[in-house]
């Protein structure tokens, strides 16, 4: 008799559940909406202060100290036009690209090699932990005396920035799977390889995609940081080249161009992780 | 291991008794003096445990915490290894797999699997394929009545669903032997009665042998063909009652019976006078109350079923 109760508690409640469901998911994407508004107006309240201050600053300290933004704006505007901008960019991402896309075929393949295999990781560990407290512009001079001053140096620089967090990000997130998790599939006899590529390597997807992102910030910097160094070129070459000169609104437009790279290669990011580690995501936000 | 061994208690109530679904007569699982030992021999977590379970019989272990009754499950499963005597799955070393079918507390899904992706994982890594894996998930999903979420995710799914898709995962092989380590334990009340009642229809078709570990009597007494009662420290048979219940007590309302009263009360002394006798409890048990009716070690207590 207690059973039956149940038995008939249980789709009455799924059904109110459902219809209550319905509601609560307009009021939720209405409430979703505001907050997105209020982000976008809140970030553009913040360009604007800073344009303002810009202002300020170059109204009572003069151009060296600070450039206008109107002249920056117009610096910008050469520069595209010019189509220095437009090499120089081209510069940049075909150095951050080869770079970036080598570190995350290989720190990916590493990472799991070292998480994969607990001797093999242990063997590692202290080394990969040295390379990664180790400021990547210490190796610049030993990259130029090997590989010369241009594209191939910039790339290896590239490259050495993100192979490192995307190695350790990997390897964590296969060292740091559930172990709930793994001794299911061990109850089940799931032979090694099938428990590393359909539980490990899933279940460490998030920790990958995190230092894939994190990874591709790093290129950028790294790309950029070669270019200073190195050979004068891209996007890194003109702000050099700029500052040095102090033609600060010209540098100053090169900057705004490095933070929009910077912030679009973050957002594709973000898009990509939710897409194909949408159950992560939903799973952090819903309930 | 500081205290003394008392001399293993058992009361094999069942002896003799008719095991249902018993034809072969080799029991499916034997478990033969179990003993094993963790962090060097530190922990004493299992002593010569011995108890077997017929083919299509359901037993329960209960006891309190600490007694081993998790480790044991690992051992029948053949996760982990005894350090003395031994398991014999219809007369064979049990080997994890799909033959295993094992229910965890936490239903322990793949959470980047839908569910009927999840329900045909051991279908995968036994290498059927793939249109007889979807269509055995269907019809297992279909029993628990979760067709309609098979392809949610499981964090989309309430807890009593999801410890549903568990279970229509360990029966997806037709397991030959099912291991559930307090698969209800986290679980509100309400949705604890259901599950309960699912696993019995379930289980009344499929006519599996079962292992049950719960710290829950009244789950224990309302399931099971026989209860296996452990004390801790380290785990030992106390003893083995037989639930001489009828076999469709879950129709009715067993909880009003006399003899279910009983047996939860014989059960629940039993194991109120184990926590009485460990002095870690006892020091921390209010008034150090709950010593009334501690035996002396060894005490051979007369089952229900022998009374």
């Amino acid at each position: 008799m207690v059973i039956e109760v149940v038995g008939e508690a249980e789709p009455s409640t799924s059904r109110s559940a459902e219809r209550e469901g319905v509601g609560e998911r307009r009021s939720r994407v209405r409430r979703r909406t505001r907050e997105r508004f209020v982000v976008l107006a809140g970030q553009l309240l913040v360009i604007g202060l800073l344009v303002l201050a810009m202002q300020l600053v170059n109204a009572n300290f003069g151009g060296l100290t600070m450039p206008a933004p109107g002249s920056v704006l117009r610096q910008l505007g050469h520069l595209v036009r010019d189509g220095v901008l437009g090499r120089a960019l081209a510069e940049t991402l075909t150095v951050f690209g080869i770079g970036y896309g080598v570190s995350l075929a290989s720190g990916v393949l590493l990472g799991m090699v070292v998480g994969g295999f607990r001797t093999i990781g242990r063997i590692w560990e202290p080394f990969i932990n040295a390379l990664n407290a180790t400021p990547r512009v210490a190796f610049i001079p030993l990259i130029i005396v090997w590989f010369g001053l241009f594209v191939e140096s910039k790339v290896i620089v590239a490259w050495l920035s993100a192979f490192v967090p995307i190695l350790i990000n990997t390897a964590d997130g296969i060292q740091n799977a559930d172990q709930d998790l793994i001794e299911m599939a061990k109850a089940l006899g799931t032979p090694r390889r099938t428990l590393f590529w359909r539980v490990l390597v899933p279940a460490a997807l998030p920790s990958i995609l995190t230092g894939v992102r994190v990874g591709a910030a790093l290129a950028i910097l790294g790309t950029i940081v070669a270019e200073l160094y190195t050979a004068q070129a891209g996007l890194g070459g003109l702000l050099a080249e700029a500052g040095n000169t102090f033609q600060m609104a010209e540098y100053f437009a090169v900057v705004i161009v490095l933070a929009a790279l910077g912030t679009a290669v973050s957002a594709l990011l973000r898009m990509l992780e939710r897409r194909f580690a949408a159950w992560r995501v939903d799973w952090r936000e819903g309930s | 291991m500081r205290q003394q061994e008392p001399p293993v208690a058992v009361v094999e109530a069942a002896r003799g008794g008719e095991a249902q679904g018993a034809p072969s007569g080799r029991p499916q699982i034997e478990v033969q003096g179990v003993s094993r030992w963790f962090k060097g021999g530190q922990v004493h977590a299992l002593d010569r445990i011995t108890f077997d379970v017929a083919a299509g019989e359901f037993v329960s272990v209960v006891g309190p915490s600490g007694c081993g009754k998790t480790t044991l499950l690992r051992v029948i499963d053949g996760l982990i290894k005894p350090d003395a005597g031994r398991v014999l799955i219809a007369g064979h070393p049990p080997v994890p797999g799909p033959q295993m079918g094992f229910v965890f507390q936490q239903a322990r899904l793949l959470p980047w699997r839908t569910v009927r992706a999840n329900v045909e994982f051991p279908l995968f890594v036994q290498g059927v394929p793939a249109d007889e894996r979807r269509e055995r998930a269907m019809n297992v999903l279909a029993t628990v009545g979760l067709q309609a979420f098979a392809n949610a995710y499981p964090h989309e799914l309430s807890g009593g669903m999801q410890q549903r898709v568990g279970l229509a995962r360990a029966f997806a092989v037709d397991p030959a032997v099912l291991l559930m380590d307090e698969p209800f334990g986290a679980l509100d009340a309400m949705t604890r009665q259901f599950m309960r009642l699912e696993l019995l229809r379930l289980w009344a078709r499929l006519r599996t042998a079962v292992v049950f570990v719960t710290h829950d009597i009244d789950e224990a007494i309302l399931l099971s063909n026989r209860i296996v009662v452990l004390r801790p420290r380290p785990g030992q048979v106390d003893e083995i009652v037989r639930v001489d219940l009828p076999e469709d007590r879950w129709e009715g309302d067993v909880e009003g019976l006399q003899r279910f009263r009983e047996l939860h009360d014989h059960l629940w002394h039993r194991i109120r006078s184990m926590v009485g006798q460990s002095a870690e409890w006892a020091t921390s048990a209010q008034g150090g109350g709950g010593r009334g009716g501690e035996p002396a070690p060894g005490d051979v207590r007369p089952g229900p079923g022998g009374s």
